[in-house]
C-alpha cells in the first residue's frame, strides 16, 4: 500500500475511534424479566420500580408521579454515615451540577435512617451540600419499611438495612441507579468511584437520546 | 524504507493525527480530575523519617478520612469541613490527635464557616499512627506545617 493511502486510512481509523462512542448506543434493561404469552405472541415484562410515597426536604409529598416522563438517578444514604455517604454525595453533586438544567431529569436520594433524617434534618443537609431547592434533587424520608422495600429486589435491587456491627449502624450499597422513563433500571454505578460516575454521566445523555431528547 | 517514505508526508500525517486527537478529546465527555498533591517542597520541611510518616499517613488517610474529608482535603460543602488550609486544624495540629482518637460532636467554626456534623473516633489507632496521619494532613495539599512528633501526640492524647 503506498504511503498517502496508508496515512489516509490511519486518519480514518482515528475519526472512527473518536466518534464510535456515539449516543445511539442502547443501555441494557436490568432486572428479572417475565414473559406473558397471549395468542402465541410473547410480551416481555421488564422489572420496574414499584409505586412509592415519601416526603422530601421541602415537605413535598413525592410519589412515582414526580418521575413520570423523567429519567432519574436514585441512591440510598443516611445523614450521619461515617463511611461512604459523603463521597457518594460529592459524586452525586457532580451529576447534579451537570444535569440540573436538563429538562426531565430528577435525582432521588433515600435516607435509610428516617428516624434521624427528618424533613428538617434533610433540609439542612441539602442546603449545606449546596442544593438550594427541591426542583431536581429530592432527599427523601418516610416510612422505614417502605424505604427498605424500595431498596429490595422488588425495587432498586440494592442492599439496604440495619446492622449493629456496621459503622453508623446501617449497611447500604454505594450504588447510583439509573432509571428510564418507565422506571426500568438501566444501569448501576459505584457512587464512590469518580470513574464510574463519569460513566453514568456519559450514559444519561445516551438514555435521553434514546427518547429523542438532547 | 517505508519509514523514509512516510517521512515525506510529515505535515499531512501530523495534521491528521492532531485532528483525530482533537476529535477524540471532543467526543469524550467531561471527566474532571481532582487536584493532585503537591509534594514538591516536602523534602524541605520533613526529614527521611518524617517523610515515611507522611507516606504512611497518606495510606491511613485514604482508609479512615478520605471518605468524608475527600482525597483533596476539601471536605464536602458546608457538611464536612476541609482539612486543606483549615485554620481549625492548623492552629492546633497536635491537639487534633484527640479528635482522631475520640471523635467530635457539636458545632465548630472552620475558616469562618460553621459545621455541625459528628465525626466518629478511631480508638483502634495508636499514637504512632495518629502522628503519621497528622503529619500527612498538616503537610498535604497546601498545608505546610512541618513535622509532628509522636511524643507530642502521646502527651496530647493523655491530656
Amino acid at each position: 500500500m503506498n504511503t498517502p493511502i496508508k496515512v489516509f486510512f490511519s486518519c480514518l481509523m482515528l475519526f472512527v475511534i473518536s466518534c464510535s462512542e456515539s449516543n445511539k448506543e442502547m443501555l441494557p434493561i436490568m432486572g428479572r424479566q417475565t414473559f406473558k404469552e397471549v395468542d402465541g405472541k410473547v410480551d416481555t415484562i421488564f422489572h420496574t420500580i414499584p409505586n412509592f410515597q415519601l416526603v422530601d426536604q421541602d415537605s413535598a409529598i413525592i410519589t412515582e408521579e414526580v418521575v413520570e416522563g423523567k429519567i432519574y438517578v436514585a441512591d440510598f444514604f443516611f445523614g450521619t454515615c461515617p463511611t461512604i455517604c459523603p463521597i457518594m454525595k460529592q459524586q452525586m453533586l457532580r451529576v447534579y451540577e451537570r444535569f440540573k438544567d436538563q429538562p426531565n431529569f430528577v435525582i432521588l436520594s433515600h435516607t435509610i435512617d428516617p428516624d434521624h433524617d427528618t424533613v428538617a434534618y434533610l433540609n439542612e443537609y441539602a442546603k449545606r451540600l449546596g442544593v438550594e431547592d427541591n426542583k431536581v434533587w429530592h432527599f427523601l424520608t418516610g416510612n422505614k419499611e417502605h424505604i427498605y422495600d424500595l431498596g429490595s429486589p422488588e425495587g432498586y435491587m440494592v442492599p439496604v438495612g440495619e446492622d449493629e456491627d456496621a459503622p453508623g449502624g446501617y449497611i447500604h450499597s454505594g450504588a447510583f441507579i439509573l432509571l428510564d422513563k418507565d422506571r426500568r433500571v438501566r444501569g448501576f454505578y459505584d457512587g464512590t468511584k469518580a470513574e464510574e460516575v463519569d460513566k453514568l454521566m456519559q450514559d444519561i445523555p445516551k438514555l435521553f437520546a434514546a427518547y429523542g431528547e438532547e | 524504507m517505508v519509514k523514509s517514505k512516510m517521512n515525506t508526508y510529515p505535515f499531512l500525517k501530523g495534521f491528521c493525527l492532531l485532528f483525530g486527537l482533537v476529535l477524540l478529546a471532543a467526543c469524550q465527555s467531561g471527566t474532571d480530575k481532582t487536584s493532585s498533591t503537591s509534594t514538591s517542597s516536602i523534602q524541605d520541611r520533613l526529614d527521611n523519617k518524617e517523610i515515611k510518616y507522611f507516606s504512611n499517613g497518606k495510606r491511613l488517610y485514604t482508609q479512615y478520612c478520605a471518605n468524608c474529608h475527600m482525597e483533596d482535603g476539601e471536605g464536602l460543602g458546608k457538611l464536612i469541613p476541609p482539612l486543606n488550609k483549615a485554620d481549625y486544624l492548623l492552629k492546633d495540629v497536635v491537639g487534633a490527635a484527640k479528635i482522631i482518637a475520640h471523635g467530635q460532636q457539636g458545632e465548630i467554626m472552620v475558616n469562618n464557616i460553621q459545621y455541625n456534623q459528628p465525626m466518629p473516633g478511631y480508638s483502634n489507632l495508636n499514637a504512632n499512627q495518629i502522628a503519621e496521619l497528622l503529619t500527612y494532613i498538616s503537610n498535604a495539599w497546601d498545608n505546610a506545617y512541618g513535622p509532628v512528633e509522636v511524643n507530642d501526640v502521646k502527651k496530647a492524647l493523655n491530656k
